[in-house]
């Protein structure tokens, strides 16, 4: 809509209230012309404020004073001897047709008058609302973004703006609009600085040309932009106190680490130090069995000692994000098959049960990540569920997803720690009492988040389940049909 | 000793140049070390050796590249050494032209197998091909394309023929995905590892004891797989 059509329909609906104040007078004149004998003349007057009145509180000041002056006349030619002439003989009737007109107007002033002030009083309470609405809205709104979003969108809400521009600078500067498209080619009708007690934090751009913006309208856009000057600094304080959370958090989570680390380097490099000086002693017999066992035992323990190191980079790098699967279309009784064959030397005192049917569908999973998964849950369980026990290791298709649960008969974990055992460093036993990094579960969880996938631990009857599912789909499709392939040599 | 196989190590710490020298020279290799790309690649122009041992991460380049420059003269082969975890650049090694990798740690007894088989594998690039290929119980003909498990004949369809007759001819060397997969279902298909994966699994079932243990057709995790026949 534009500037001169707005115009002339306000234009228009203000003829049309003069209009109706002339209808409604003409009527009644009408009504009291029919019954102008019965009528007293005073009466008649008297009668006449009423529709003054009306015309007053509907149409304002205005028509009513117009009405006013009309009446005057129109009473005076009708209805005051003698009649259809603006004469008047009787000194009576001047003095009620004076009377009469300044009580019309001093009426039509006084309602005028209230119901100005009463309009006020709705304008003063709808800015009151929406001023309450907003900082409702932005109380506890700990992200700028979120701030800018909402106070853009009240601010075209309010203003019934075309578009509307928040910007703030600051070190992370962005913008925000709306609608979501490019800004008006020309400059902005009103630009409100966004006013902190540590200086200019941006400002709200208005794109409104019609009605023009009143200084009602201003003076309450700039009570937003403080309003919002104060929730982006709430914002950016939360976050900096957040950042030092985070920072404390990973300070104690690196002395956690470096106390781990040191603890569980430093028993297998202990083995291989003895072990090492030993056989360089002499004291050992070249022929005498305890050679060969002093040699095994540096070869285990630097196997260990690499597994930790493992470990310990996969946790860094699930904790910094570099953590990406290379998908590729497995089979998984291959990779669990490949695990169990490679921990089979570990395995000799428990039973392992394995229950993954060949008939699964391929799953786009990282080879080498799911290997991971299997071998830590696989050793968790050899580690805690006591010899000659069985682990199970069972998937299933279920939802169009790959469910995967190992189970062993070890100790049940307390409900309330079954969530946090995929915590760094968690143990629910002491440290002392078993060997590992406490980092294989929050691996294992890690990878297979990575996967877009989800794990969890839960007591089963007999012993403790790990469960974890994945999808079946990568990117949404299936694996590609091998191409047919029949003839034999 | 001086026609005993020549042995180049390419490895910026000096630890492991000193663990691979004594062990190799030991087992009546003759052994040459370099600490830098630059100096292996003059070294080998230099001494011609038989075999280079290479290190990924040297200081002044990366290994892929040593390894693509050596390849713009030579065949001899190349056994790549890494640390866990960096399969891309194994791969991008594999594919310019080296013939194995060990990830680091390794023990002494996997580098000598794999040097043995290098070596193997290059005086017969030099000589007539092996025809009859034998791992444990499993005989594979390549000249009369048959394969036998004991006394038994095995069938198997072209594909999984060409796709092990692949792999047996190779024997004891990594051939990755990619390789695989353009050799035998040809380079447009190169991206397609689920086929290897489902046809692996038909030929361990047809050759293999145990098909979840694979003793013959190994699995190289994330790098492609590797056929173990009898020395």
């Amino acid at each position: 809509m534009n500037f001169a059509n707005m115009r002339n329909s306000s234009f228009i609906s203000r003829l049309w209230q003069y209009l109706l104040a002339f209808l409604l007078i003409a009527s009644i004149t009408v009504l009291f012309f029919v019954l102008r004998d019965v009528l007293d003349t005073t009466l008649i007057a008297l009668l006449y404020l009423i529709p003054l009145g009306i015309i007053t509180a509907y149409w304002g000041l205005g028509p009513g004073i117009t009405s006013a002056l009309i009446t005057f006349l129109t009473f005076n030619y009708f209805f005051i001897e003698p009649y259809y002439t603006f004469t008047v003989h009787r000194a009576a009737d001047v003095v009620v047709l004076v009377v009469f007109l300044i009580v019309a107007v001093v009426i039509s002033q006084l309602v005028a008058r209230a119901q100005a002030g009463l309009a006020m009083a709705m304008a003063r309470e709808r800015e009151a609302t929406q001023l309450y609405e907003l900082s409702t809205a932005l109380t506890g709104l700990h992200d700028d973004h979120a701030v800018a979003q909402i106070l853009a969108r009240q601010v075209r809400a309010v203003s019934q703006g075309e578009y509307v521009e928040f910007n703030v600078i600051g070190t992370q500067p962005f913008a925000f609009h709306l609608p979501e498209t490019n800004p008006p080619a020309r400059a902005p009708e009103l630009i409100v600085p966004i006013q902190a007690a540590r200086g200019i934090l941006g400002e709200i751009q208005l794109w409104r040309t019609a009605p023009t913006i009143s200084s009602g309208e201003k003076r309450l856009l700039q009570t937003f932009a403080s309003q919002g000057a104060l929730a982006l600094e709430r914002a950016w304080l939360a976050q900096a106190e957040s950042r030092a959370k985070v920072l404390e958090e990973s300070d104690r989570l690196k002395s956690a680490i470096l106390s781990s680390v040191s603890h569980e380097l430093r028993t297998p490099l202990s083995t291989i130090k003895a072990a090492a000086s030993s056989l360089r002693s002499r004291e050992v017999g070249w022929d005498s069995p305890a050679r060969s066992e002093l040699i095994a035992a540096i070869d285990d323990e630097a196997d260990h000692l690499n597994m930790l190191v493992g470990n310990l980079l996969d946790m860094s790098r699930i904790e910094s994000g570099a953590l990406k699967p290379k998908r590729e279309w497995n089979i998984l009784p291959e990779i669990v098959g490949s695990v169990l064959g490679r921990m089979k030397h570990l395995a000799e005192e428990h039973q392992i049960e394995v229950d993954v049917p060949e008939s699964l569908p391929l799953i786009p999973v990282d080879y080498i990540q799911m290997e991971q998964v299997f071998t830590n849950l696989v050793s968790n369980s050899l580690k805690y569920a006591p010899a000659k026990t069985v682990i199970r290791i069972r998937a299933r298709v279920e939802n169009e997803m790959i469910h995967v649960q190992v189970s062993n008969q070890g100790p049940q974990v307390p409900r309330e720690h079954l969530e946090r055992i995929f915590d760094k460093f968690y143990r629910v036993t002491s440290a002392d009492r078993v060997t590992g990094t406490g980092l294989g579960l929050s691996i294992c969880k890690g990878i297979i988040e990575a996967h877009g996938g989800r794990i969890w631990a839960e007591n089963v009857s007999d012993g403790l389940a790990f469960n974890f599912i994945l999808p079946l789909t990568w990117n949404g499709t299936m694996p590609t049909q091998l191409p047919m392939d029949v003839e034999t040599e | 000793m001086s026609n005993a196989p020549h042995i180049l190590v390419i490895d910026d710490e000096p630890q492991i140049l000193r663990a691979i020298r004594t062990i190799l020279t030991e087992k009546q290799f003759r052994v040459t070390t370099a600490s830098r790309g630059e100096e292996g690649l003059t070294l080998a122009a230099a001494n011609e050796p038989d075999l280079v041992i290479l290190d990924l991460g040297l200081p002044d380049m990366d290994g892929v590249e040593v390894c693509a420059r050596l390849r713009e003269w030579t065949q001899i082969p190349i056994i790549i050494l890494s640390v866990r975890d960096s399969e891309r650049e194994k791969v991008a090694a594999l594919d310019k032209g080296a013939d194995d990798y060990l990830t680091k740690p390794f023990g002494i007894e996997e580098l000598l197998a794999r040097v043995r088989v290098a070596l193997r594998h290059s005086s017969r690039m030099q000589g007539t091909p092996s025809k009859v290929v034998n791992a444990g119980q499993i005989t594979i003909d390549l000249a009369w394309h048959i394969v036998k498990r004991g006394n038994e004949e095995v069938k198997l369809t072209g594909r999984e023929y060409r796709l092990l007759a692949y792999l047996a001819s190779n024997h004891g060397r990594v051939l990755t995905h990619q390789s695989i997969l353009a050799h035998v279902w040809g380079p447009e298909d190169a991206d397609h590892t689920e086929y290897l994966r489902v046809y692996m699994r038909q030929l361990r079932k047809k050759l293999e004891i145990d098909p979840e243990r694979p003793q013959y057709i190994l699995t190289e995790p994330g790098i492609g797989y590797r056929f173990i026949a009898d020395e």
